[in-house]
């Protein structure tokens, strides 16, 4: 015992118990500093990353998996889905306009065979979140997509971040507005909820019906909104940014959204990009305008992408990557826009995201470039449990 | 009563001032080059892909001649005899290729999915044909040269497609067989087209109609042979004509097992007429082995996987991919299609990459092959198309890499030898002005 504290205290320690080495042809650890280790390893320890780095020995006792053709990357993040019960169904109450009493995670159907799929093409973490039918329609789930497990193995935060929808779908009936709800009521019944909660913190009037609302306006919970457009997209940034200074982050700003992209990236407040990618509508002598990459190049922080699955199958969200790759944007950039910016986008980066110590164990080896289509996720874990082997199960082809 | 021409000498000017006038703004510098039409060119490329008839050859460090429209000589750089003032293009390390085929397109036109009577063999697709289209404009810089524009699957026997380049010059230019096929839909859309009516119905019409078309053409046969009278010509049934002697053929929508058994069985089984299928979907895979038996290719798309949603086939919960499936049952003949606009005309090459992820074998190339030769071979018009061959229309691509990568881009497109597109070096700043995407 003394021998061993002396260890320690002098850093030499050895792990010890039973880990798990990974050593990959390249690891792409999706840090802050780029690392790209090839060939590189990755050690787990209790569900979490312990190493990840150059090869070096393996300590006694550990399993050892040599995959020198495989690349590794973090699991993939999507902020935008909607396959938490396993379909549409449960996901969009469409009674009153504003629901910030509601929470998806009523509707979470652990394991289920979307998340299954989900899986089996490395994506790892989802904000399950409510539909775009009314203006504020809830608050989302935050859940690992493991193969199985109970709701509590599954789910990392209950409440993982309020669903705001400003454009578009709630127009056609948002709640008891009815017909006729435009931009201006919108804004409104939005604005009106926002300073209840405000007044109800203030107060201390405790509602229950706003409790979670409250947080966000606090800043201590985040809030992704549907918005597009290049009116809807600047207005939406200018009430949740500029006015209530909340944790905001901008969903789909789809269509001509991205020519305002310059005036977001000043205002720095992070986009979620998708399911449209590609903007047919303001075209500009015809040309098909790669929106992903705009936002890119204007210097929007935190550029990430989504599917709003299952608009966009959740098999395929890497495939996101690779046509916003298409449009102009660098391949670099949409592995970042997978993986560690949605995480920090989200305030998540403490556990996923990226390949670094400490972080939960949630790892793909892929056979190539993850962003190439013909490239095969090869096996999955999540928090070092491995989920998904095609080896074993093949869930595609 | 079948249109195939070469350019006419007419058509190759009014194209080229199509061409000047297009190309004056930014591309000044190929100007001079396309106003002498029997200067040679050279395409100089890190790699050709030749999708030739009888094998997977690809050439390293590859040049490719070709003169007046036409590919003269293809072959390893200095092995073959450049001619003496060629216009020789450098192309880096880009790859050169075949230009793209889709056989399954509604995008040359309008108004074409007519649907007053159930079969209507005799409407012609090529009356709709809005030549420099914008989707039409935009298939071509994605690198797509030739379609099959077919009438839509609104009736059981839409009409006659027709096989067409996409640019540039006027119709006259661009058609390259006319009919090209005569467009049958076996499976779902025409079931709306009468309520109640279901398959039974519509193999019932489509065999009726098949049969008077069959005996149609037997007896022009027999008039020609000088045995019988002469009949009364019949245009809705003309095109059996040219079905009976094989000068084009049957482009089928058709999908789910029990209808593609049909389409074979009837088709090319009981009429012996020359049939694909140009879709393929949902769980008709495990015909494949059926079908290469009855040389019936499959032209598969816009739909590309097999969702384990789908009940009427076990398949363990996994997506599979439909061409994986037809590989597997031993086909040959496997292409891919968009139906654009259902899959943009410009996503072509991503109907193949598709296909590879969910599990087609690309270990030599097959996927381009897809997209190329095999297409060419279906329709019958690989003596002008489809591969890099001395002889053939010289309809080349130059790509940045793999085609079935969405990440490669097509920097050159050239049609009948003709510089259509030209995008390079056109990255980061320059990108506006003369980039799509």
């Amino acid at each position: 015992m003394v021998a061993l504290s002396l260890m320690l205290s002098l850093g030499l320690a050895l792990p010890c118990g039973d880990g798990l080495v990974i050593h990959c042809g390249k690891v792409m650890s999706m840090d802050d500093s780029d690392s790209i280790h090839a060939p590189g390893m990755i050690w787990v320890e209790d569900g979490e990353l312990s190493y990840v780095g150059a090869v070096r020995e393996v300590p006694e006792g550990w399993e050892l998996r040599t995959e020198d053709e495989m690349w590794a990357m973090p699991g993939m993040v999507d902020l935008h889905t909607h396959i938490h019960s396993g379909g549409w169904g449960d996901t969009n109450d469409m009674v009153h306009s504003v629901n910030p009493e509601l929470r998806a995670q009523a509707a979470l159907r652990p394991a289920n065979r979307l998340g299954k799929l989900a899986c089996a093409a490395g994506v790892t973490c989802l904000l399950g979140i409510p539909g775009s039918g009314t203006n504020m329609s809830g608050f989302g789930v935050l859940y690992k997509t493991k193969t199985s497990g109970s709701f509590e193995e599954v789910v990392w935060k209950r409440v993982g971040g309020l669903k705001v929808a400003q454009d578009s779908n709630p127009a056609r009936r948002a709640g008891t507005e009815g017909w006729g709800n435009c931009r201006a009521s919108m804004g409104w019944t939005l604005e009106d909820v926002a300073d209840k909660a405000l007044a109800s913190r203030r107060e201390g009037r405790r509602d229950p019906a706003l409790e979670n609302l409250e947080k966000v306006m606090a800043g201590e919970l985040p809030v992704l909104i549907h918005t597009a457009g290049s009116e809807g997209v600047v207005n939406t940034a200018r009430m949740w940014s500029r006015k209530y200074n909340t944790h905001c982050v901008i969903s789909h700003g789809s269509f001509d959204g991205w020519k305002v992209a310059s005036v977001i990236a000043e205002w720095g407040v992070p986009v979620n990009h998708g399911p449209r990618t590609m903007d047919w509508f303001s075209s500009r002598n015809g040309r098909i305008n790669g929106s992903g990459a705009e936002y890119v190049a204007a210097g929007v922080p935190l550029f990430s992408l989504n599917t709003d699955s299952s608009v966009i199958p959740q098999e395929e969200f890497f495939l996101q990557g690779s046509m916003t790759a298409r449009l102009g944007g660098s391949p670099y950039q949409m592995l970042r826009a997978l993986t560690i910016h949605p995480a920090k986008a989200f305030g998540l980066d403490d556990r996923v995201g990226s390949l670094e110590v400490g972080k939960d164990a949630d790892i793909v080896l892929y056979d190539g470039d993850p962003l190439d289509p013909r490239t095969r996720v090869m096996r999955v874990w999540i928090e070092g449990e491995l989920q998904y082997d095609r080896d074993e199960t093949r869930a595609f082809f | 009563m079948i249109l195939s021409r070469e350019r006419s000498q007419l058509g190759k000017v009014a194209r080229k001032a199509v061409l000047l006038t297009a190309l004056s703004c930014s591309l000044s510098v190929h100007v001079s080059a396309q106003e002498e039409p029997e200067v040679a060119h050279v395409l100089l490329a890190k790699k050709a892909l030749i999708c030739g008839e009888d094998g997977r050859e690809t050439i390293n460090n590859a040049a490719v001649i070709f003169r007046d429209g036409k590919i003269e000589a293809v072959g390893r750089q200095g092995e073959l005899e450049l001619p003496l003032g060629a216009v020789i293009h450098d192309l880096g390390d880009s790859w050169v290729m075949p230009g793209m085929i889709d056989l399954h397109s509604h995008i040359a036109g309008s108004g074409y999915n007519d649907m007053i009577y159930q079969c209507n063999p005799g409407l012609r697709a090529s009356v709709s044909v809005t030549p420099q289209n914008e989707r039409l404009n935009m298939g071509m810089l994605g690198g797509v040269t030739t379609i099959l524009f077919i009438p839509g699957s609104g009736t059981n026997i839409g009409g006659q497609g027709v096989l067409m380049k996409t640019g540039p010059g006027d119709f006259e230019d661009l058609v390259i067989r006319d009919p090209g096929s005569m467009k049958v839909a076996q499976g779902d859309n025409p079931k709306r087209w009468g309520y109640g009516m279901q398959r039974t119905m519509m193999n019932h019409h489509i065999r009726v109609t098949l049969r008077k078309g069959k005996a149609y053409a037997k007896r022009w046969e027999a008039f020609e042979r000088g045995d019988g009278e002469r009949p009364e010509r019949h245009l809705h049934l003309d095109i059996f004509r040219d079905l009976e002697a094989k000068r084009t053929q049957i482009s089928t929508h058709t999908q789910y097992y029990q209808v593609v058994l049909a389409s074979l069985n009837i088709l090319k089984g009981e009429f012996g007429f020359d049939a694909y299928i140009d879709h393929g979907s949902f769980d008709s895979w495990p015909l494949g082995q059926i079908a290469e038996e009855m040389g019936v290719a499959a032209i598969l798309g816009p739909r590309e996987v097999l969702f384990p949603r789908a009940a009427t086939y076990p398949k363990d919960g996994r997506v599979e991919g439909s061409a994986w499936g037809f590989q597997k049952e031993g086909h040959s003949m496997i292409g891919f299609n968009t139906d654009a606009p259902v899959v943009p005309q410009e996503e072509l090459p991503l109907q193949s990459a598709m296909g590879v992820r969910y599990g087609f074998d690309n270990s030599e190339f097959d996927a381009v092959r897809g997209v190329t030769i095999v297409p060419a071979q279906v329709a019958a018009i690989d003596h002008r198309v489809g591969s890099l061959m001395a002889g053939k229309d010289a309809d080349l691509l130059v790509v940045t890499g793999d085609p079935s990568d969405p990440r490669s881009a097509v920097e050159m497109v050239w049609i009948d030898g003709v510089l259509a597109s030209d995008v390079r070096g056109s990255y980061g700043s320059d990108r506006e002005a003369v980039r799509r995407w």
